[in-house]
């Protein structure tokens, strides 16, 4: 099951559109990814309906730049046997903190918690649960970080394994790194 | 006197008089019944006349062949039944033909004989394959027979028979055109021959045709043009067989073939022929010959019937020359400008001819006249593709023709709208690049004589071709063409303040929000690698973007405050180059400050606040001097928008919670700045309207006094903290609804046990343990519900966390877990 994971667009506001690099990676009707799980500031219709366009099954949380107030500040969305948490991560403070983001994946009991808002991808295991960041996908404009690196991430889920690929683009080129989480 | 000839043929003459007064039968079934009659009849003759060959029994074969040729007597049949007959007798008329050319040399005299045919229409028929049989044994008989044939052929004049018999004589004599400049034996002729017999028999047919248009009742025009459309072909064969002569070199096309065909075409002043003529002429020759032609054709188009839709044939020769001109550029691999003869001026003559007949024929619709402009533009771009100035003088042209027409404001409900619009989108997809479309002198003088929607979808049009391939704009005067051509996009309709005001109810949100979405995506693409001619560019954006209205300014002025901020990083990156980068960022700010407040005053508090608050930060990290007043400046601007224009419970706790993280990540504050602010956002927090709100309010201000900072360092007050976290317990006692209060509750217990797991030592457990009895006590009065798992499973979650750092032998834990009881 393919689950592609992306935020913090900012399209129009930050920049024109995705990476041309990436758009050739995530064309429409490709029909190989199942979910998207977006972490917010997706901004306009355009860029949700483009996420329409490469799977069905869109799952937005609210960014602090997004407009939609029908997109919720978290949500639990079960892939196969995971809990996966979703929230953009402007409401935590401070700012990407582990523990703080605990206090989230606590709350929403998930066994994944998805979180955006410091452009940086991350992922890690922490009191066994698996926490990932995927990024800005457009690298978009952040004040506290100027050399941000778009990127995204795609997660393979078969049973209890989640192989997590990110893509990033560096320089002009995009690396793809697999980090792998079992759940206990 | 011939016995063929006799009465027993006459009887067979296809005609009472009463049949011959009625009109032509419409019915499908008749047609059937009357094709089948006189094919079976024919067919009989016909097998008559090949048993009187096999027996050399000639004359009887003759008078066979006669009595079969006469069904092509009749008016009965439609022209798709008598092509049919036509077809089934010319080849049986192929087997006489084969016969007399094994056994003519005994009979001499049958050029002669046939010609006492007793009608006209088998004698002509029979002439033609006798004297092409004729031919064929003495080439040198060629000449006389061939002019002698084309004449006698006059002697038809009903069209429809006459075009057949005619289209005969062409078929038959398609192999034995004399084709030599000059003949071994004049009496052979040669090519100049061919061309005045084919000329002759093209006018001849081409008088026929035209002559159909003007027989029987004017009620049966429609059919009468239909039955002539499917008859054109012979005329045009003439044409095909002219262009098949190989020794007609283009001196001779342009003295004789050409000027013939041509006088006849005009003269005959039906728009019919004229049309598919010069369609023929276009397609039959050579591109070579048209080349060397242009202005003779190009004339004669000029003095065309008024219904002849002169347009058409012009496009339809500019296209043929484009795409030869594209062909022979690929094969020959030469540059393209030498595969079209340097001496043929192919754009200007078009362009000269083409104002000639937009000026001579005053009955042309406008829309024609725009679309042979669409044609000399795709003419110039297609051959000439370095040269903008032809594209900009064709539309110049254009502007000229609606100046004169006095054509302003054009619909776009107008169907020459149509055509005009077509005219720049050709341009601007040509050249994928709207910095060459802003060379066109005349682009925006045209574009000005449109109405303002179509005016703005073009305006659309172009800035998704700028998107699509990612044009750079890179200076401002570029930047200030494109903002003035894509001007509808920008601002409303100012000529007609009434209509557009309508207009703007009647446009679709979305739509309206997807058309700002491109223009505010096109800001991005307003790039230099230089930093003062950015920041030019972004002034002059601002100006031409200011005057929207606020539904636009919420879309297109966000991303010119997001390229300053990054502008400003630009110039704080290079401060060891530019002594006054400090300087250059202040204006940079100020430019920020005065585009959000004009979102604010334009009613958009929300946005406005959190585009303060990215600019307190860039300020933050920038540092120029007096950074730190104007980051408080923009700090404060945020809570004045907060306080006056957020009412909302749900956007007030969203935007204090944005306020109090963006702080809590601020360095760059003394204290005399920062504890005014810190203050604020507590008082804040805890005047939100709901208990709820106020208490996470309260607790997320926990932050402010931990990890916020005090002159450069996280602050770490404890008391402070600890205060927070007591005043969200106070609020929460207060909650009425038990399910609520106990999921702030088991919330509360993790922000304590946060606060505590960092080393904040007034935290005890006696207050942990203190929470947690209370948890314990509420949670299993709760009603079961939805809400009520998640409160168990998120305390569930707590106490395991509890639990393991309890079990954990980590060293590195500052805080001891001991004497905590999970199990009260």
């Amino acid at each position: 099951m393919l689950v592609l994971v992306l935020g913090d667009l900012h399209i129009p506001h930050r920049c024109s559109s995705l990476p041309a690099k990436f758009k050739k990676l995530l064309v429409p009707g490709g029909g190989r990814i199942h979910h998207i799980l977006a972490t917010g500031n997706i901004c306009t219709k355009e860029s949700y309906d483009y996420l329409k366009s490469l799977a069905n099954d869109v799952h937005i949380v609210r960014g602090d730049f997004d407009e939609n107030l029908s997109y919720p500040e978290q949500k639990v969305v079960t892939v196969g046997q995971f809990r996966i948490g979703l929230c953009h991560g402007h409401q935590v403070v401070p700012r990407g903190d582990p523990e703080a983001l605990a206090l989230i994946q606590r709350q929403l009991d998930v066994d994944i918690l998805i979180t955006g808002h410091t452009y940086k991808f991350e992922a890690y295991e922490h009191g066994n649960k698996f926490y990932i960041n995927p990024g800005s996908a457009t690298g978009a404009f952040n004040p506290l970080d100027p050399n941000v690196v778009p990127s995204f991430v795609l997660m393979d889920i078969q049973s209890t394994t989640v192989v997590t690929y990110v893509y990033q683009l560096i320089g002009d080129e995009v690396k793809v790194e697999r980090i792998e989480y079992k759940k206990i | 006197m011939y016995p063929w000839s006799s009465t027993s043929y006459s009887g067979q003459a296809p005609a009472g008089d009463a049949v011959q007064r009625r009109t032509m039968p419409n019915g499908l079934d008749d047609q059937e019944k009357l094709l089948a009659e006189a094919v079976g009849s024919a067919r009989k003759q016909a097998f008559q006349m090949n048993h009187f060959l096999d027996k050399e029994r000639m004359l009887d074969a003759l008078k066979c062949a006669s009595t079969m040729l006469s069904e092509l007597r009749t008016s009965m049949l439609s022209p798709k039944s008598y092509y049919e007959l036509y077809m089934a007798i010319t080849n049986e008329l192929c087997h006489l033909e084969l016969y007399l050319s094994e056994k003519s040399q005994k009979e001499t005299d049958l050029y002669e004989l046939v010609q006492y045919s007793h009608t006209i229409v088998p004698r002509l028929y029979l002439l033609i394959t006798v004297g092409i049989v004729y031919i064929k044994n003495d080439s040198t008989l060629k000449r006389s027979i061939l002019k002698d044939l084309v004449e006698m052929c006059r002697g038809v004049q009903h069209p429809l028979r006459g075009l057949f018999l005619r289209n005969y004589l062409l078929q038959c004599t398609r192999n034995i055109l004399p084709d030599v400049l000059v003949a071994e034996n004049e009496h052979e002729g040669n090519v100049y021959d061919a061309i005045d017999f084919v000329l002759t028999n093209f006018a001849e047919m081409n008088k026929l045709w035209v002559r159909m248009q003007h027989q029987g009742h004017s009620s049966e025009k429609t059919r009468r043009e239909k039955e002539r459309e499917e008859l054109k072909i012979l005329v045009g064969t003439n044409l095909v067989r002219l262009s098949q002569l190989e020794s007609a070199t283009l001196e001779t096309y342009q003295r004789l073939i050409l000027p013939g065909i041509l006088e006849q075409v005009v003269s005959c002043r039906d728009a019919i022929a004229q049309e598919y003529l010069m369609e023929c002429i276009i397609q039959v020759f050579p591109d070579e010959f048209h080349l060397q032609t242009l202005d003779p054709f190009l004339k004669s188009c000029a003095q065309l019937e008024t219904g002849v839709n002169v347009k058409n044939i012009i496009i339809s020769l500019i296209e043929r020359l484009a795409a030869y001109n594209q062909r022979s550029g690929k094969t020959s691999g030469n540059a393209i400008d030498a595969i079209i003869p340097a001496e043929v001026e192919l754009f200007e003559v078009f362009s000269v001819q083409i104002a000639n007949i937009v000026q001579t024929r005053m009955d042309m619709p406008l829309e024609d006249t725009i679309s042979l402009q669409v044609a000399l533009l795709s003419l110039a771009q297609k051959v000439y593709q370095d040269r903008v100035d032809y594209v900009d003088k064709v539309l110049g042209t254009t502007a000229q023709i609606l100046d004169r027409m006095n054509m302003n404001n054009i619909s776009h409900l107008l169907s020459v709208n149509q055509e005009l619009s077509r005219l720049l989108r050709i341009c601007i997809d040509f050249y994928n690049n709207a910095l060459t479309i802003i060379q066109l002198y005349n682009f925006c003088p045209l574009l000005e004589k449109f109405d303002y929607t179509s005016r703005k979808s073009l305006a659309l049009y172009l800035v998704m071709n700028i998107l699509e391939n990612e044009t750079c704009v890179s200076t401002s005067d570029q930047a200030d063409s494109i903002l003035t051509i894509i001007a509808p996009l920008i601002k409303d309709d100012e000529s007609n303040k009434d209509s557009s005001a309508a207009a703007a109810n009647s446009i679709d949100p979305e739509e309206f929000a997807e058309e700002q979405g491109v223009v505010a995506r096109f800001i991005h693409l307003m790039k230099s690698d230089e930093p003062d001619m950015q920041y030019k560019m972004l002034q002059t954006a601002r100006k031409h973007l200011g005057n929207g209205g606020g539904q636009r300014l919420k879309h297109v002025l966000p991303p010119l405050v997001f390229a300053a901020y990054q502008l400003a990083f630009k110039y704080k990156s290079i401060a060891d180059e530019d002594e006054n980068w400090d300087k250059k960022c202040q204006k940079i700010v100020q430019y920020c400050h005065s585009t959000i407040s004009a979102l604010a005053k334009a009613d958009l508090p929300d946005l406005a606040l959190r585009l303060y608050l990215q600019g307190a930060l860039v300020i933050g990290e920038i540092r120029y001097t007096n950074h730190e007043t104007v980051a408080y400046e923009f700090m404060t601007q945020a809570f004045s928008l907060y306080e006056d224009e957020i009412s909302d419970s749900k956007a007030q706790l969203a935007a204090i919670t944005l306020i109090m993280s963006t702080f809590e990540q601020m360095s760059c504050f003394g204290e005399e700045n920062a504890e005014p602010l810190r203050t604020n956002c507590a008082l804040a927090a805890s005047k939100l309207l709901k208990k709820p709100d106020q208490c996470r309010g309260v607790v997320a201000c926990a932050a402010l006094f931990w990890s916020g900072k005090q002159n450069g360092e996280e602050m770490r007050d404890e008391k402070r903290t600890l205060d927070c976290l007591k005043k969200g317990a106070r609020i929460a006692s207060q909650c009425l609804d038990t399910g609520v209060q106990v999921q702030l509750y088991v919330e509360l217990l993790n922000h304590y046990l946060f606060f505590f797991e960092r080393g904040n030592s007034l935290i005890t457990v006696a207050m942990l343990n203190q929470l947690i009895a209370k948890v314990n006590e509420e949670l299993p009065n709760l009603e079961p519900s939805e809400e009520t798992k998640q409160i168990e499973s998120h305390y569930k979650n707590t106490l395991a966390h509890i639990r393991s750092r309890m079990e954990s032998s980590d060293a590195a834990l500052e805080v001891s877990f001991a004497g905590i009881a999970l199990n009260q």
